[in-house]
């Protein structure tokens, strides 16, 4: 395995906890999946659609989201929102990820 | 939009019917709000140039359904530790039986040169399919346990969880009953289902006669009298190792529950004992093999049965006491 390879195998581990944070933090306010992809990628983070969709998918089923299919411009998309377990879980992991932050700032000085 | 239909299709037939239709509906809606976002962005209108681009950006049908998958297991890590240790126990026992077989069989006849060796390479041959078909009836046996044990009520995963060091300190709890225990007992009397109503005839002498394995039987039609008695008994056994692998502790139905199958199994014992013979040899099949001479084959066809009527009472008695000493323990925890 090249570093290149471990440097990216290693960045989607990173990666893949966060996004969960980084959805839930949006979906305050309802969105459909590719305005959810477009927000987070406008805020600065790129999520790869194959990452995303099937996220929100196992998210619902955990109970942390609710979804509902809507008929906007003539199609229909299926929007997403916190659900009220999500809506208390984040401020848990808003100050889980506060202190990660806080000790990896002081490990990586 | 030809093109996004297809490619659609194409992602539905990778996914669980289940989810099929949802996926497939949002996927498309995804597509189609990508596309027009391009297309404001170039300022043209969306041709099929422009769909190709997205497909191939979006990816492989097959590689989008399966980020829809979890990993999903033949055998999962709950129950591999004990897969292994199944497999480790039976492997040890069906090369060391058949080695011993392969053993006899080269000393018994007399052999040499191109016959040694290809007796050698048959017998080294048959244990190799032996452990293949071991191998394969154990992932089949070990697959259903997987689907058919919900994870709420198997107790491996709640002990890990509840793990206390302080337990170390404690003597081992009597009555509580680690799975590997159940899953060996249900493997082997399946295995001995399986071996008595399908293929009695391997119960016997088996002889390697010109390249070709024969077996005399062994079981007469008396024993075979008693197979549904026994059959039923093994069935209540099984039964009786789901229930503890699903309870994960012994209590009282299921002790009771178990003397009164042992004490059934030594009134069949006894039944055993006192019938006819149960096993037996005909001389002439003994003498067709070629291998025994006359008076083997006279001390074989005549001594079989009080040998196995030996064992039999053995068996008898140390179940026996067994029963009586469960019995009192029952009694005593009751009073």
């Amino acid at each position: 395995m090249g570093s290149a390879e471990n440097l990216e195998n290693t960045l989607q581990e990173l990666r893949r906890g966060l996004i969960v944070l980084a959805v839930l933090s949006q979906l305050g306010k309802e969105q459909y999946g590719y305005s959810l992809l477009k927000l987070l990628s406008d805020k600065g983070l790129a999520v790869d659609q194959g990452t995303l969709y099937p996220l929100l998918r196992r998210l619902e089923s955990q109970g942390l989201l609710q979804s509902a299919w809507k008929i906007e411009e003539g199609r229909p998309r299926r929007y997403y929102v916190s659900s009220k377990e999500g809506q208390k879980l984040l401020p848990q992991l808003k100050e889980e990820w506060n202190g990660m932050v806080s000790t990896m700032g002081k490990l990586l000085k | 939009m030809e093109l996004i239909d297809r490619y659609v299709l194409e992602v539905g037939k990778h996914l669980p019917q289940k989810s099929r239709a949802d996926i497939e509906a949002e996927l498309r809606s995804t597509l189609e709000d990508m596309l027009q976002d391009r297309s404001h962005k170039a300022g043209r209108p969306v041709d099929d140039a422009m769909v190709i681009d997205l497909l191939k950006e979006y990816g492989a049908p097959d590689t989008v359904a399966a980020t829809y998958h979890s990993t999903q297991y033949l055998i999962g890590p709950r129950l591999y530790p004990f897969f292994l240790f199944v497999l480790k126990i039976v492997f040890t026992v069906l090369i060391v039986v058949l080695l011993v077989a392969l053993g006899i069989q080269l000393a018994t006849q007399p052999m040499a040169g191109p016959e040694l060796a290809k007796a050698i390479g048959k017998g080294l041959l048959g244990i190799l399919s032996g452990a293949i078909q071991a191998f394969g009836n154990i992932a089949l046996v070990f697959a259903i346990l997987e689907r058919v044990l919900p994870a709420s009520e198997f107790k491996l995963d709640e002990e890990k969880k509840a793990w206390d060091p302080a337990s170390l300190m404690k003597e081992p709890e009597r009555d509580e009953v680690k799975p590997w225990g159940p899953i060996v007992a249900i493997l082997f009397t399946a295995a001995a289902m399986i071996i008595f109503n399908l293929y009695p005839q391997l119960i016997g002498v088996g002889f390697l006669k010109d390249g070709e394995w024969t077996f005399i039987p062994a079981l007469t039609a008396a024993f075979f009298r008693w197979m549904p008695y026994i059959n039923v008994l093994w069935a209540l056994q099984i039964a009786l190792h789901v229930l503890l692998l699903r309870q994960g502790r012994w209590q009282a139905p299921t002790k009771w529950f178990s003397i009164a199958l042992d004490a059934a199994g030594i009134a069949v014992g006894c039944l055993l004992l006192t019938g006819p013979a149960i096993v037996a040899f005909s001389p002439e099949a003994l003498r067709a093999t070629g291998i025994f001479d006359a008076r083997t084959v006279g001390i074989l066809s005549q001594n079989v049965n009080q040998v196995v009527r030996v064992i039999i009472a053995i068996v008898v008695i140390v179940e026996g006491v067994d029963v009586v000493k469960n019995v009192v323990r029952q009694i005593m925890k009751r009073a």
